[in-house]
Parts: C-alpha cells; sequence; structure tokens
C-alpha cells in the first residue's frame, strides 16, 4: 500500500504541469493557441490510455488533474476514454444525452465523432458532417445540438464507464486546485486595510476549507484510480465517491474564489470564472448517481 | 502508487480478526470516566499481553515494533470488530507515549512506556489554563527550581482522566520572566503527591471525564523534565504535530463502521427513502471513504519521508467536522427519543454531545484552519 506518486509518476505530473504552463495557461483557456489540439495529440496526452501503452490508471489521474489545473479542452476527456474503449485515436467530443431524445455535443469542432453515457453505458457515434456550433457556459467549450441520436456503438464493460468518471473527477481536482492557487495567490497580494487580505482570519479560513476539499477529493481520487487499476469489487463506489467529492470540490472553490477577489472576481476580464464554469460543466460529464453511492 | 497489502500484512490483518473476534468483551464500557477505569486497564492488559498494545511501539519499550501499516490494519479490524474505545488509556497511548518515543531519555522511557502498554498507568494531559487555550503560549502555571526539584503552582483546565490519572503530561513556565512560548517545561508529573486538587466538571454529555487541577507547591524531580528545561514549547509540539499525523487515525477508521451503521439503521426504518437523508448519506459516505484514502496517503508519506506530510493539519480538522457531521446524523435518525436522553445515559445522543469536543480540543477548528492557511497556503501570519 503506497498512495504517494511513485518517482516515475511524479515525472509525469511534473511534465505535464511544465508544459501546460507554457503551451497552455489557464488563463487562454477561452481562446487557445492555434494547433494545440494537435501539440496535445502529439505530446500523448489522447494516446496515453490506449490499451498497448499499459499505463496505469493511477498515473493517468494524476496527469489529467494536471491536465484540468490548466482548463485543458474537455473533449481530451472523451479522446482519451474513447482511445482506450472505441479505438479511435482521433478528437471525441462529449455526448450528453437529453431525456427527449437529443443531445449536447460539447467540443465537437474538428471531431469526428462523440463519446458519452447511453443509459449508464459509454457508448459513441459519428458526427454528421456540419454542425452549428454554439458558445456554451464553459468558454474554453462549443456546445451543438443534435435532435436525434444516430446508432451509438455500445461499450459492454463497465469499466469504460467508470475510466471516464474516473479523468472527469481528475479534471475537476485540477479545476478545483486551480480555484485555490488563484485565490490565495490573490490574498497574499491584494491589501485593505493596510494589510494582505489573507491576514485576515474571514478570507485565510475560506483558502482553508478550499485547500481542506482539494485535498479530500484528490485523496478519493488515488484510492479510486488505484481500485480501478487493481480491479477491486468496490471500485465503481470509489469512483463514484471520487467524482462527487472532485465535482463539490470544484464548484464550491470555484465559488469561494470569486468571493476571495471581490469585484475583480465579477469581471469577465478575471479568470475565476472560468475555474468555476469548468466546473458546472464537468459536474454533467459522467455524474455519480445515489444508487452507487448508496450500494 | 497502490491499495495492495503484502502478503504478511494480509496475514497479520487476519491474526488481528481472529483475536478480536474471541476476545472482544460481550458487555459495553461503562460510560464515566471513574466507572470505568477497571474496565479500561483490564481491557488494556489483556491487549498488551496478547501482543497487540503498541503494535508500532519500539520492542525495547514493550512494543511490537511493527510498521505504522500494520498499526492501521489493526486499528481497522479494531473498529471492524466493535472493540470498545480505549477511555483512559487514550492520553499515554496517542499522546503521552509517542511524545516520550521523540523526546524522553532512556531512562524515562524504560520506566514509563511499558507501563502505559499494560495498562498500569493512566495519563492525563496538562497543557490548557483558564488563560491559555487557543493561545497555549500564554501559559501562566510557574514552577521554580530548589535543589533538584521543580515546585510548582498554578491550575490547568480540561484535563481529561485527571481524576483517575497516575501521571500527567505537565507544561510549565520554569524561566521566571520569560514569555510566551520561551522559558516552558514539558514535565511528567506524579498525580498522588501533596499539593494536588482536582476539582471535576461535567461535561454537556453528563460525564465527568475532564477536570481543573490546582497546584500548590507541588514538587516533581528535575528529572523528570523530559526533552530539556526550557524545551517546552518544542516538545508539546511534536506531540501536537503527532495529533495532527497519526494520532486520530483510530477515530478516523471508526467513521468506516458508523457509516455503515447509520445507513443500515436508515434502512431499517424506512428512512432512506427521505432524499434529503440518502442525499446525506451518501455524501458522508464518500467523505468517509476519503478520509481513509487521506489517512492512506499520510501514512505513505510517513512510510517514505519519517514524518506526516504538510496535508496532516487536514486531516485533523476533516476528521473532527466529519466525525460531528455523522453524530448528528445519528440522532436525527433517532427522532423524538432524543427529548428521553438523561444524564447516565450512554448512546448516540451522549455521542453527539461529546463529540463538540471534537472542533475544540487539541486545538480549535479554527486554530487548525489558521494552521492550514498559513502553513500549507503560505498566507501571512495573524498572530
Amino acid at each position: 500500500m503506497d498512495l504517494t506518486p511513485s518517482e516515475d509518476q511524479t515525472a509525469y505530473q511534473t511534465a505535464t504541469a511544465d508544459w501546460c504552463r507554457d503551451h497552455m495557461p489557464l488563463e487562454e483557456a477561452r481562446s487557445r493557441r492555434p494547433g494545440l489540439w494537435s501539440s496535445l495529440t502529439e505530446m500523448g496526452w489522447i494516446g496515453m490510455t490506449a490499451p498497448d501503452t499499459g499505463l496505469d490508471h493511477a498515473t493517468e489521474a494524476l496527469v489529467f488533474a494536471e491536465l484540468g489545473r490548466f482548463l485543458a479542452p474537455v473533449a481530451l476527456l472523451s479522446s482519451a476514454v474513447g482511445a482506450r474503449w472505441t479505438g479511435s485515436g482521433d478528437k471525441a467530443a462529449i455526448a450528453l444525452p437529453a431525456p427527449d431524445g437529443s443531445a449536447r455535443l460539447i467540443d465537437a469542432d474538428g471531431a469526428a465523432s462523440a463519446v458519452g453515457l447511453f443509459d449508464g453505458e459509454l457508448g459513441s457515434f459519428a458526427l454528421p458532417g456540419s454542425l452549428a456550433a454554439a458558445p456554451s457556459l464553459d468558454l474554453s467549450a462549443t456546445v451543438a445540438r443534435l435532435d436525434a441520436l444516430p446508432s451509438i456503438a455500445r461499450v459492454n464493460d463497465p469499466r469504460a464507464v467508470l475510466h471516464l468518471r474516473l479523468l472527469s473527477a481528475a479534471f475537476a481536482i485540477g479545476a478545483a486546485d486551480a480555484a485555490r492557487d488563484m485565490a490565495t495567490g490573490y490574498a497574499k497580494i491584494r491589501e485593505q486595510f493596510g494589510r494582505p487580505i489573507g491576514w485576515f482570519q474571514a478570507i485565510k479560513h475560506i483558502c482553508a476549507d478550499m485547500a481542506v476539499r482539494a485535498a479530500v477529493a484528490r485523496s478519493q481520487l488515488y484510492y479510486a484510480a488505484c481500485a480501478l487499476d487493481a480491479g477491486e469489487s468496490d471500485a465503481a463506489f470509489h469512483v463514484a465517491a471520487a467524482k462527487r467529492l472532485a465535482d463539490q470540490a470544484a464548484i464550491d472553490n470555484g465559488r469561494a474564489n470569486i468571493q476571495v477577489h471581490g469585484g475583480i472576481g465579477m469581471t469577465d476580464e478575471a479568470a475565476p470564472h472560468l475555474c468555476l464554469k469548468r466546473a458546472h460543466l464537468l459536474q454533467f460529464i459522467a455524474p455519480a448517481d445515489m444508487t452507487q453511492l448508496l450500494a | 502508487m497502490d491499495i495492495g497489502f503484502s502478503p504478511e500484512e494480509t496475514r497479520f490483518r487476519e491474526e488481528c480478526r481472529d483475536w478480536l473476534h474471541a476476545n472482544v468483551p460481550a458487555e459495553r464500557r461503562p460510560p464515566d470516566a471513574i466507572d470505568a477505569i477497571d474496565f479500561d486497564k483490564a481491557w488494556q492488559r489483556r491487549l498488551f499481553d496478547a501482543g497487540w498494545a503498541g503494535i508500532n511501539w519500539p520492542s525495547e519499550y514493550g512494543g511490537r515494533g511493527l510498521s505504522i501499516v500494520q498499526q492501521v490494519i489493526w486499528l481497522e479490524e479494531y473498529a471492524r470488530a466493535g472493540a470498545p474505545w480505549i477511555g483512559a488509556n487514550f492520553v499515554g497511548i496517542n499522546h503521552g507515549g509517542p511524545t516520550l518515543i521523540i523526546n524522553a531519555s532512556e531512562e524515562q522511557k524504560a520506566y514509563h512506556l511499558p507501563r502505559i502498554l499494560k495498562g498500569e498507568a493512566i495519563w492525563c494531559q496538562g497543557f490548557s489554563e483558564p488563560g491559555a487555550g487557543s493561545d497555549l503560549a500564554g501559559i501562566r502555571t510557574k514552577a521554580r527550581i530548589e535543589g533538584d526539584e521543580l515546585v510548582v503552582n498554578g491550575s490547568k483546565i480540561w484535563t481529561s482522566f485527571a481524576h483517575v490519572a497516575d501521571w500527567q503530561e505537565l507544561v510549565l513556565r520554569t524561566e521566571e520572566g520569560s514569555e510566551r512560548h520561551k522559558g516552558l517545561s514539558w514535565v511528567i508529573c506524579d498525580m498522588h503527591v501533596p499539593g494536588i486538587t482536582i476539582r471535576p466538571i461535567r461535561k454537556i454529555s453528563g460525564q465527568t471525564e475532564f477536570a481543573e487541577v490546582f497546584y500548590d507547591d507541588v514538587r516533581i524531580p528535575l528529572a523528570n523534565v523530559v526533552g530539556g528545561l526550557g524545551n517546552g514549547w518544542k516538545v508539546a509540539m511534536s506531540t501536537l504535530s503527532f495529533e495532527r499525523g497519526t494520532g486520530f487515525i483510530a477515530d478516523q477508521v471508526a467513521q468506516s463502521r458508523e457509516i455503515e451503521d447509520l445507513i443500515e439503521k436508515a434502512r431499517a426504518r424506512g428512512l432512506i427513502k427521505d432524499m434529503r437523508i440518502a442525499e446525506s448519506l451518501a455524501q458522508m459516505r464518500s467523505e468517509v471513504a476519503a478520509l481513509r484514502a487521506m489517512t492512506y496517503r499520510n501514512i505513505s508519506e510517513v512510510m517514505r519521508t519519517g514524518q506526516p506530510g504538510p496535508e496532516a493539519s487536514v486531516i485533523r480538522l476533516f476528521t473532527s467536522e466529519l466525525g460531528q457531521r455523522l453524530e448528528r446524523m445519528a440522532v436525527l435518525l433517532m427522532g423524538e427519543e432524543m427529548i428521553d436522553f438523561a444524564y447516565g445515559d450512554d448512546n448516540g445522543i451522549s455521542d453527539y454531545l461529546r463529540g463538540f469536543a471534537q472542533t475544540i480540543a487539541g486545538g480549535s477548528a479554527q486554530i487548525q484552519r489558521d494552521i492550514i492557511g498559513e502553513r500549507l497556503l503560505g498566507l501571512p501570519k495573524s498572530r
């Protein structure tokens, strides 16, 4: 039993964070540099989950949490999971089916297929040639509507769903971390009453709670990834718990970050809202339901 | 990263399980410290005789000298078996003993550690004072040096098990005119010497587990100073960081059992159909799982580096607040039965009331948030 990253895993984490800082800063989330997607593909973050790489879920979770910290494109989730379970090596959008038979497609620009959850199973389908994409709540992603779903190729393995849930939990933890660090960084430099606002317990304790939520969710993410790797019988529960706590941490930290920033946090120009909006999008991707948590 | 246990650890778990299955007492632990002292001592002795006391304590002082992972396995099985709370042995086992292991002289360790493990010596804590709570450096209880003795005057408060204790970990001001963190010493005080008066204090749950302790020219040999005169703050902090690190593992693993009991109870009473209750149980079950994961992470850190990581203070805060939410749920499921509570009852209601101490004792939740903000996040110090 060891729930701290190994040297190799730490190297993966650090390399990911370093690359993201240089090529994919969070502040640019709403308009990424041209060619970002092909750089992401070249760096191997889509292919890393493919069956032949032999990489474990624990390492993937660590890497995806780093990607999530920089609000990496959400289609990385569907593309990586698609690479593992549908054999597609290209960009896949995220499909969010609605009860009326239609579906939302997230981040479908340049995608040939979409991956999503259909009656609790992972499925994929080919996208039509042209889609009318509109802006979405998460300014880094577009949303397109499909009035009716085409025929879906379902993956008959429950681990596929858990994989998508785990990676999107990792993304949410990255967003929670980003919000915590942004708020803390601001609390150290913004001065009122002649001192940094982080000196005041009212602000300090908000930041402390952000740290608690991020640490709690991250711990469960590690455990869930290992449970999935080990094929434990309760892996589904642990992944569901990780997803629930990760989404909560991302949303609550996203909200707190805006509060700590005060008026600046209300502006479109500043970055805090980007973390919160990402968190709200992630909560709809492979959410955990109550029956899994109380099973 | 992996969550697998070695064959040796798995064997150890089976041994724990088998022994506990055969030996956990059928009768409940009496709730009040005075009634429970015989029970606590007898149970601790039984644990010691069977080799289950001080699993990760050094073997030369009566421990087993095993790893912290095995200690956790034992505690997990202990909680799963519904074994009794260690009660009056709490301070010696979880606080005084570990401090002695880190800081004490050979003589001090050789004398005290085996007695703690055997349940022969009950310890209590003497840190807080009426004027030194969250601001622990405000300690005023003082000692002057006369020959090879300290002569102590002053008072301590919130001392759990004072009235049944044999020894006390006492932090005193031993340097005249010293202030704050300087001039303090961590001393082993014999609770049976003349000049000590104990005034038990009743808790909101009805028990008199804690007390105020008065010292009137109490004489303590200088040989009982641990870690050197004037180093008391450093020694006390080593205990507190231990508390924040691994001292609450027993509580953490016990919560795994509590949440399963609550879910079972809610099902049995049909209350799980209430969405608010189901939501809350699902939430807490996720949090309890995360707490175990955090505990494992922390232990992994100890195995790797020899000390808990900086997130240890997060665990302490999270454990205490989650514990209170679990107890709150227990009384919610109880319903109007709660009204019938009377002092002397030992049930979910007394646990609920007693549980308020979790976010007060050993550094309040507010102090823990200061620590997280300042030491983990690097925010400016408010004090």
